[in-house]
């Protein structure tokens, strides 16, 4: 970028230094419109995010029930933070969830890509089709899901059954659970990802492929050695966004394994946004406990977004030109 | 690009395998939607109903209030949707087109905001909705989710490829900035804010954590949590859950279908950072 740049690219900002605001000007009467449409969203951000989050970070240090004004308690429910052993269940669920299904949306969502690049015949069905998971209502395809894997009655076992081998207990195993919703969260969530590797892919030059064919380079090749490389700022864009959903993960773990039943099965779904809801809205009388959970929460969503930034620099290709 | 993506019979088998993949648990879904519970509980499954009842469908109007969760999420949909877009773009337009003093410093806010998930604010949101004496209303549900900084980057990005001239001739013309955000700023960034309205009327259907929180009673629920009671206490009658699961969706799917292409290009704006 030069540094005399014939336009400013930010329109009037360089210009609002050697222009005084007095009041009743011209430019102040400009600035004062500004500020008023502004209210609306200032004000809704002061209440819902700023004091809000103050508030969580107040109650944090509090014994606060469904009842009744929280009493502060010091350092105690960061203490019990140190030593909860359903803290650790419920982060190992959830880090071990973004492990699975973030791979498995980027490879899902790729192939979906791919496959959109063609032009074929009833392309735009099958557009729709990849996009149907994205509007239809989730509850109802977590709840389908949990159909199909119904241990006596669904469909995949009587699959399995039909196959020779044994039934399987899908929502009594931990293993079964980490299957069961790992899938449901691809599933849920590949659609948006494809399309944006999708968008990603056709900002490909073609001559890089040309030039690449005719020295011979075969379509899997082609596709390690230019689509995936050139792709990475997409794919560094879907990486993170997938892997902030999953770590707030709960609508699927709530109605697949719900609080009511009080199991051990709960348990292998048990993720931290599900915890903190457990222990302020279930199990009433633990809010200041579990403010300091959705506290923990919201640093290990920045920590994951800084570390994977950071990675971004190392290894996203961003081109020539920046 | 075109020219090295020919298509070959192997594409149609790898479209067909993964088309049919998605959709195999929306037939499914439909399917037990059109059996008796009796048929339900076969072993084993039968995969088509036969034969096919709307038994299920009318069980859901008896366990359910469907219409009025129905009324809720479209009414809670299109008053999310008209806030947010008010309280947006008037923000947008002070930020890109009058570029307030500060303005950049508000943005920077802004695109921090973007980074911290809503979720974290469920406890405090609880708390400052109850002191408003405002849980178990439909206001409570769309209340804390109308001032949608993202909404705000949308429309900023937008709002600034509105050509300056035009702005500063209705000014000379004594247009007032609000006649202007509606006249001129508004319909040219006009797919933009379409984008907007998509993007929140599916997040206001995917709710599911705040509604439970916040809203108590069955007659304040949205179609999403309201399903997910009926998990709770009929367990087994899946082809009543599976027809609710169809109803629920079909609105929403049907709209997406009217306007594929708009919803396509507002995915594709989500990923806009």
């Amino acid at each position: 970028m030069t540094s005399a740049a014939p336009f400013p690219l930010n329109g009037a900002e360089p210009q609002s230094g050697h222009r005084t605001l007095w009041p009743g000007g011209l430019k102040w009467r400009q600035a004062r419109a500004g500020y008023l449409f502004l209210i609306p969203l200032l004000a809704g951000l002061i209440v819902f995010r700023f004091y809000a989050f103050g508030y969580n970070v107040w109650l944090s240090f509090t014994k606060a029930g469904a009842f009744g004004p929280p009493r502060f308690i010091g350092l105690d429910n960061y203490r019990r933070l140190l030593s909860d052993s359903q803290l650790v269940v419920a982060l190992y669920n959830t880090v071990k969830f973004a492990l699975i299904a973030v791979p498995g949306v980027v490879i899902v969502s790729l192939l979906c890509a791919l496959l959109m690049q063609y032009r074929f015949r009833g392309e735009s069905v099958f557009r729709a089709i990849v996009f149907l998971p994205a509007v239809c209502l989730p509850t109802a395809i977590i709840l389908v899901f949990g159909w199909l894997f119904q241990t006596q009655y669904g469909l995949v076992n009587a699959a399995i059954q039909a196959m020779g081998s044994s039934p399987v207990s899908w929502f009594g195993s931990e293993a079964g659970v980490t299957a069961v919703v790992s899938l449901i969260v691809v599933y849920l969530s590949f659609s948006v990802p494809a399309i944006i590797l999708y968008a990603g892919m056709q900002d490909i030059p073609s001559d890089v492929y040309q030039a690449a064919m005719l020295d011979g380079a075969g379509p899997v090749h082609r596709f390690f050695s230019i689509t995936l490389p050139l792709l990475t700022p997409s794919l560094f864009f879907v990486i993170l966004t997938s892997t902030i959903g999953i770590l707030k993960l709960f609508d699927t773990v709530y109605i697949l394994l719900p609080p009511v039943d009080h199991s051990v099965s709960t348990n292998y779904g048990l993720t931290l946004v599900y915890y903190y809801y457990y222990l302020a809205f279930v199990d009433a009388g633990q809010r200041g406990y579990a403010a300091a959970v959705s506290l923990f929460l919201l640093i290990l969503i920045l920590g994951v977004s800084i570390v994977l930034l950071r990675l971004q620099r190392r290894f996203v290709h961003y081109g020539e030109d920046g | 690009m075109l020219i090295q993506y020919r298509v070959q019979r192997w594409t149609y088998v790898a479209v067909s395998f993964v088309g049919l993949l998605i959709l195999a648990p929306f037939a499914w879904m439909v399917s037990t939607a059109l059996m008796t519970t009796a048929q339900t509980l076969q072993i084993p499954p039968n995969i088509i109903p036969s034969p096919a009842t709307l038994d299920g469908t009318r069980e859901v109007f008896n366990r359910l209030p469907f219409a009025i969760l129905l009324y809720n999420t479209v009414a809670v949909s299109i008053g999310r949707v008209i806030c947010t877009i008010i309280i947006c773009s008037m923000a947008a337009y002070a930020l890109a087109i009058i570029k307030v003093p500060g303005a950049k410093f508000i943005l920077l806010v802004i695109l921090a905001l973007i980074m911290v998930p809503g979720d974290i604010f469920i406890i405090p949101s609880y708390s400052i909705i109850t002191s408003m004496r405002l849980t178990d209303t439909l206001v409570a549900l769309a209340l804390p989710s109308l001032f949608d900084v993202f909404g705000v980057f949308l429309l900023y990005q937008f709002f600034r490829g509105v050509p300056k001239e035009l702005i500063e001739a209705a000014r000379i013309d004594g247009a007032s900035h609000l006649r202007i955000l509606a006249t001129i700023v508004v319909p040219i960034a006009r797919s933009g804010i379409i984008s907007l309205a998509i993007l929140t009327t599916l997040a206001e259907w995917k709710e599911l954590l705040w509604p439970i929180v916040v809203n108590r009673s069955i007659d304040k629920m949205t179609l999403g949590p309201g399903l997910a009671l009926l998990r709770g206490e009929y367990t087994t009658d899946w082809n009543v859950l599976m027809a609710a699961g169809v109803l629920a969706a079909l609105p929403m799917v049907i709209i997406f279908l009217i306007l594929q292409k708009r919803f396509i290009a507002s995915f594709a704006r989500s990923g806009l950072k």
